[in-house]
């Protein structure tokens, strides 16, 4: 009798045995003042990881074992004033704004709070400006949200509603692309959307409207008819240079959908060439005297995003004109010149075809040098260093495994 | 040449529904003791046949349709002396012999526990099965998916309260690869207002859950195992009537009961209600709405989680006639309300959203054994003509702290109205024809057919409403057995699966046809009476369903080119019972199981994050084992424990990336990894005390307790991001939580009186993406129970 509970305790351990498995918990986390964001590979919903590194210019860093996990799906970031800010896309659901700062290398999360979903927000003064862009025309009035959150209090210090259709006044959504602070005002480049739809009736035109800061009155719209439209959805196509002059990208991608037969057909309606334009300082008018064709001086490339990065040159994601759509993003990296009207193109890159994507969200001390993540159809990447005076390219950072989302700078605390 | 005909009146036996039945007759009573008492679980054996029975709770029996003739039958109890009773039953007669026992207590040691009960019968089959007997948990407040969660392997993952979503897991399996049966009919059309989280466990008789290989008589394409609810006809004329109310406002009442005329004339009634307000505490990081102002772990209550539904399965018809031993028409009528109080992440908080839903479903029913002298045939039907409404019509944000802000006019999550049905059609038909003693074969096959139409009040022009979303699908299967009763038995089987899509515009439809063979071998042996091995192997298939291809208008997004799943399942299994003397007994189980699953079907975000989307993963393994013991001291110390573990890993060699629309060309990182937010090491305990002949004879005092353990475990890759404190990797936190009841039944279990207290130490309980369940609740219940 005795061995037949022996034996059954034995069944018992080597059950409970089986499964108390070891785990290792080997914690290899770094630290430092530069932020790289990671879409892990094979993502299972999780939104970036957040990664502290020392450098930018040498090492390797994986999300294996490392970096904080945040919470949703989808998020982009903003640094302002001392602080990491990470806007939850929430789409229909609530959108979230959690704030960080670095205390001794490590993101700390210092608030999590509800707000929609946001389509475009910048650093203006010391607040966060977030705007929530509708899609659908109400005939009770089309309203874009805001909401103005201080960097200090880490709370909505004002918040309303802006006239969607008020800026185009042409029957259209006016989509903000981007916002920017200029001056003590806020220039918000827009292209105008029908009901329901990214498409537009309208093309070859350039429009920002202006609001005052912190009251949010439009001023004005001003317009420009030698491009189109400028910035694109998510993409901000303004830089404010040294002297307070503010240069505009226009990518030339209007679109609009066609029926032929039963199939929806979307097509590109541009005429006008991608080019930049320019508003001078404390003006509130383009600069007629002013304008580069960027196709004409590139080869025909165009310009898909950029980052400003001092001494009037930005370093730009470009594409050539072929390869052109509303959403398509540049692999392949040119230095601007806005003063020169020149476009050189990036040396020391990696090949495009082994380019899956380039990061949209980048750092620049303004020394003329730009931080750029490159991520490789291997399924890793690196960041490379972009020098704007040589365009030359140089490997830094080594990721292992992840996307690049964003490269940062926080200073600790 | 014999079997050929078997098979072809098998597939045919709608037409020899009358002209086989004529030299049959049935037999029927109840066993008790010399007292009177009744004995449930005493085993009767028609003699020089295969034909067994096993007395109720009620001590009845019946043999429903043997040939007319002289026949001996033979009755077995333990504890009691044998007896053989001499019959001779005209033709379409239907006598009835009631038999009373005689206690034989020198001979105790020598009879075995023979005469099994239905559930133990079940565990006795070569698949790896465990049946829970429901009875035993009628004066609880439990549904099924409840009682589900305290069976080894099983682990029930909930969203919320009383009515929330619920997400089952089996041996690692879970959502889709698992499926729900009631009586054997596949439960996919039933509607929102009759699902396992609903039913409460008083409409089954017991609950069997299959892990792995499923018997082909549950004609289905499960891939990870199957559930079935059998609610049985164990009296002819009864009623049970309950009644409890708790912590949280909740209210439950069940009706069941049968009127039964002599002439076998039949009205069957289950009538059921939920209702909780579900407003428990949770702990939360709130932020104000006007301001955003934070408050860490704030302790705040659910407002917006209210759940109620009310539901009616009615059944008319004949039993035990010479053409059926069952005809019922029936219908079922369900109506279910829920609040949507969160997202996926509680972060994400809701106030206005809800959800509608309804079933009106009339069912047909028919059964038969012995059609022709060893032939049954089973054939089943049912239409849900009923609809479901997602409503969100609220232009508003709210935070935990209930305050509400205007948002503009797009609802909440996206304005809408919208309004659906699926028109699901279910016939299954099943035969099974017994050549002899040993050798039995079956032949089974379910036809399902959904066509979602719908309609949006508040978006009458949206496109996606004029969309084909038709799907077809057959399972036809067929099966031999090979029986040497308490020896061996073996089953082989095969399945062919059949689906047939339809999906896209009206005009420019296009149309998608798959087929999948699948084959098995089960096979159990009993090395003595009190050990039993059980080993099986599978490839099995699973279909994608039709809220994978069209989307289930809420969350998930269609994908109409989504492959089926084929999983290669072998499983292990020993019983082992034994006792150290007559009054400490034990019982032990231990199963093992592998699975390699591939183009595994999973779910993952959309291109734009919006909303999930079914798609295959190249391959995911299992490998798991689960272990029980019981013990009993004399008849009333009841005490248990299971345990199971399991590692489901990775076979995804290359990852997609989405920006390029090609797979990396390095190997994941995540290759063989283990793969998130699936519990890997769960345990139950329980231990109850029953005492006889409490205040009075004939009331009955049941003292128990149930403790449940999950180990923590991760949400996302557990290999991904940093496990340090200070980084915050999402998880789930070991979980503990303990349960207490105390039932009080008067007068043998007519009227019975419990009390439970759940989560009695009041632990923050979580599961899926941090969604707080249920704080500490009390509840009483009230039972009136009468068989005649």
């Amino acid at each position: 009798m005795k061995s037949r509970i022996t034996k059954a305790i034995v069944a018992l351990v080597v059950v409970a045995g089986f499964s108390a498995c070891k785990k290792n918990d080997s914690s290899n986390l770094t630290k430092g003042e530069y932020i790289l964001t990671l879409t892990p590979i094979a993502s299972t919903g999780v939104a970036d990881y957040l990664v502290n590194v020392p450098s930018l210019n040498e090492g390797s860093v994986t999300t294996q074992g490392n970096g904080q996990e945040q919470d949703g799906t989808y998020r982009y970031y903003l640094t302002h004033k001392g602080k990491f800010f990470s806007m939850l896309y929430g789409q229909g659901n609530p959108g979230a704004v959690t704030a960080y700062n670095n205390q001794n290398g490590l993101l700390t999360k210092l608030t999590n709070f509800q707000t929609e979903t946001v389509q475009a927000f910048a650093p203006v003064s010391d607040d966060i400006l977030l705007t929530k862009i509708p899609r659908t025309i109400n005939p009770a009035g089309t309203l874009i949200p805001y909401y103005q959150v201080s960097t200090n209090s880490l709370q909505i210090a004002k918040e309303g509603t802006l006239d969607a259709m008020a800026p185009g006044n042409n029957g259209e959504i006016a989509h903000f692309s981007w916002l920017q602070q200029v001056g003590d005002k806020v220039f918000a480049p827009f292209f105008p959307i029908k009901n329901g739809s990214f498409d537009s009736d309208h093309h070859d035109q350039a429009y920002i409207a202006v609001y005052s800061y912190p009251g949010m009155a439009l001023e004005k719209t001003i317009r420009d008819d030698r491009t189109s439209f400028i910035g694109r959805y998510f993409v901000n196509g303004l830089g404010v240079v040294e002297n307070g002059d503010v240069y505009a990208f226009s990518a030339s991608v209007s679109s609009t959908t066609d029926l032929i037969g039963e199939t929806k057909v979307k097509r590109l309606t541009d005429t006008k060439p991608a080019a930049i334009t320019r508003v001078l300082s404390g003006t509130t008018e383009f600069d007629q005297n002013y304008y580069f064709n960027v196709e004409a001086a590139s080869g025909n490339y165009y310009v898909t995003n950029w980052i400003y990065v001092g001494g009037n040159k930005f370093v730009a994601h470009v594409l050539p004109k072929a390869e052109k759509g509303a959403y398509a993003a540049g692999k392949e990296l040119a230095i601007v010149d806005v003063s020169a009207k020149t476009v050189t193109m990036v040396t020391g890159m990696p090949g495009k075809a082994s380019i899956s994507s380039l990061s949209v969200n980048n750092f620049t001390p303004k020394d003329g040098t730009a931080y750029i993540g490159v991520n490789l159809t291997t399924g890793g990447g690196y960041v490379y260093k972009i020098n704007a005076g040589n365009a030359t390219a140089t490997q830094g950072i080594k990721v292992e495994s992840g996307t690049i989302t964003a490269v940062q700078y926080l200073a600790n605390q | 040449m014999k079997i050929k005909n078997i098979l072809l009146s098998g597939v045919l036996f709608t037409f020899h529904l009358l002209s086989f039945a004529q030299n049959t007759a049935s037999i029927s009573g109840q066993v008790k003791d010399e007292a009177g008492q009744t004995l449930p679980g005493v085993s009767i054996r028609l003699q020089n046949t295969n034909q067994v029975t096993i007395t109720d709770d009620d001590g009845a029996y019946k043999f429903s349709s043997i040939a007319a003739g002289t026949h001996t039958f033979q009755v077995i109890a333990i504890g009691f002396a044998k007896q053989n009773r001499e019959v001779t039953l005209a033709p379409g007669q239907n006598s009835i012999l009631n038999i009373k026992l005689k206690a034989s207590v020198g001979q105790l040691a020598d009879v075995t526990v023979t005469g099994r009960t239905a559930v133990k019968e079940v565990n006795r089959q070569a698949f790896n099965v465990t049946a829970i007997d429901a009875t035993k948990l009628y004066n609880t407040t439990l549904d099924v998916s409840g009682a589900l969660d305290k069976v080894a392997g099983v682990r029930v993952r909930e969203s919320g309260g009383v009515g929330s979503d619920f997400n089952l897991s089996l041996n690692g399996f879970s959502g889709n690869h698992v499926k729900y049966f009631i009586d054997g009919i596949p439960m996919d059309n039933f509607g929102s207002s009759f699902q396992i989280n609903n039913i409460p466990i008083n409409i089954a008789e017991r609950i069997e859950v299959y892990k792995g290989v499923v018997p082909m008589w549950l004609g289905s394409d499960a891939l990870g195992g199957a559930i079935n609810i059998v609610t049985g006809d164990r009296y002819r004329n009864f009623i049970d009537v309950s009644y409890s109310f708790g912590s949280f406002n909740t209210h439950r009442s069940v009706l069941n009961t049968a009127v039964t005329t002599k002439k076998g004339f039949t009205v069957q009634l289950n009538a059921f209600q939920n209702y909780s307000d579900n407003n428990y505490k949770v702990t939360i990081d709130a932020a104000d709405i006007y301001t955003g102002a934070f408050a860490p772990s704030a302790t705040l209550r659910r407002f917006h989680d209210t759940y109620h539904n009310e539901s009616i399965i009615a059944n008319v018809g004949l039993v035990n006639k010479k053409f059926a031993d069952k005809l019922l028409l029936g219908i079922t009528l369900g109506q279910n309300y829920k609040e949507i109080q969160t997202g996926a992440r509680m972060e994400a908080v809701f106030g206005g959203w809800h959800r509608r839903g309804r079933t009106i479903m009339p069912t047909l029913k028919y059964k038969k054994t012995d059609l022709i002298k060893g032939l049954d045939v089973t054939l089943n039907a049912n239409y849900n003509i009923g609809y479901d409404q997602n409503i969100d019509t609220v232009n508003a944000r709210f935070d935990w702290y209930g305050n509400r802000k205007p948002n503009g006019s797009n609802g909440e999550r996206s304005r809408t109205h919208y309004k659906y049905r699926n028109n699901p059609v279910l016939v299954t038909t099943m035969a099974n024809y017994k050549l002899s003693e040993k050798h039995s074969i079956a032949v089974s096959n379910v036809f399902t057919m959904f066509n979602r139409k719908g309609s949006d009040e508040l978006n009458p022009a949206s496109p996606e409403l004029e969309d084909v979303k038709k799907s077809n699908k057959n399972v036809l299967g067929v099966g031999y057995n090979y029986d040497v009763e308490d020896k061996w038995s073996a089953a082989v089987f095969g399945r062919l699966i059949n689906l047939h899509n339809t999906s896209g515009t009206s005009n420019n439809s296009s149309k998608n046809n798959l087929n999948k063979i699948g084959y098995g071998l089960a096979s159990t042996y009993f090395i003595n009476k009190n050990l039993q091995a059980k080993a099986s192997y599978e490839l099995t298939n699973r279909m994608p369903n039709a809220e994978e291809i069209f989307g289930d208008v809420e969350n998930l997004e269609g994908n109409p080119n989504l492959k089926p799943e084929s999983s290669n399942n072998i499983n292990l299994g020993f019983i082992y019972n034994f006792k150290l003397n007559d009054i400490n007994r034990f019982s032990i189980t231990a199963n093992g199981v592998y699975r390699h699953a591939t183009n595994f079907i999973f779910t993952r975000y959309n291109q734009n994050q919006q909303k999930l989307i079914a798609d295959n993963k190249d391959g995911v393994s299992t490998i798991g084992a689960d272990g029980e013991v019981r013990y009993s001291f004399k008849n009333w110390l009841l005490a248990g424990a299971s345990v199971t573990y399991q590692y489901l890993k990775n076979l995804q060699k290359y990852d997609f990336d989405n920006i390029s629309g090609q797979y990396y060309t390095n190997v994941s990182p995540l290759y063989l990894n283990q793969m998130p937010n699936i519990p890997h090491l769960f345990a139950n305990a329980d231990l109850s005390v029953s005492l006889k002949d409490v205040g009075r004879k004939g009331n009955h005092l049941t003292l128990g307790s149930n403790l449940l353990f999950v180990d923590q475990f991760w949400l996302y890759w557990p290999s991904e991001g940093s496990r340090d404190a200070s980084a915050n990797k999402r998880g789930i936190p070991t979980q503990v939580s303990i349960d207490a009841n105390a039932v009080y039944s008067l007068k043998n279990g007519r009227y019975n009186i419990a009390f439970e207290a759940k989560n009695i130490t009041d632990a923050r309980l979580v599961d899926n993406f941090s969604l707080q369940k249920p704080s500490r609740g009390f509840y009483l219940n009230l039972r009136y129970f009468l068989n005649k």
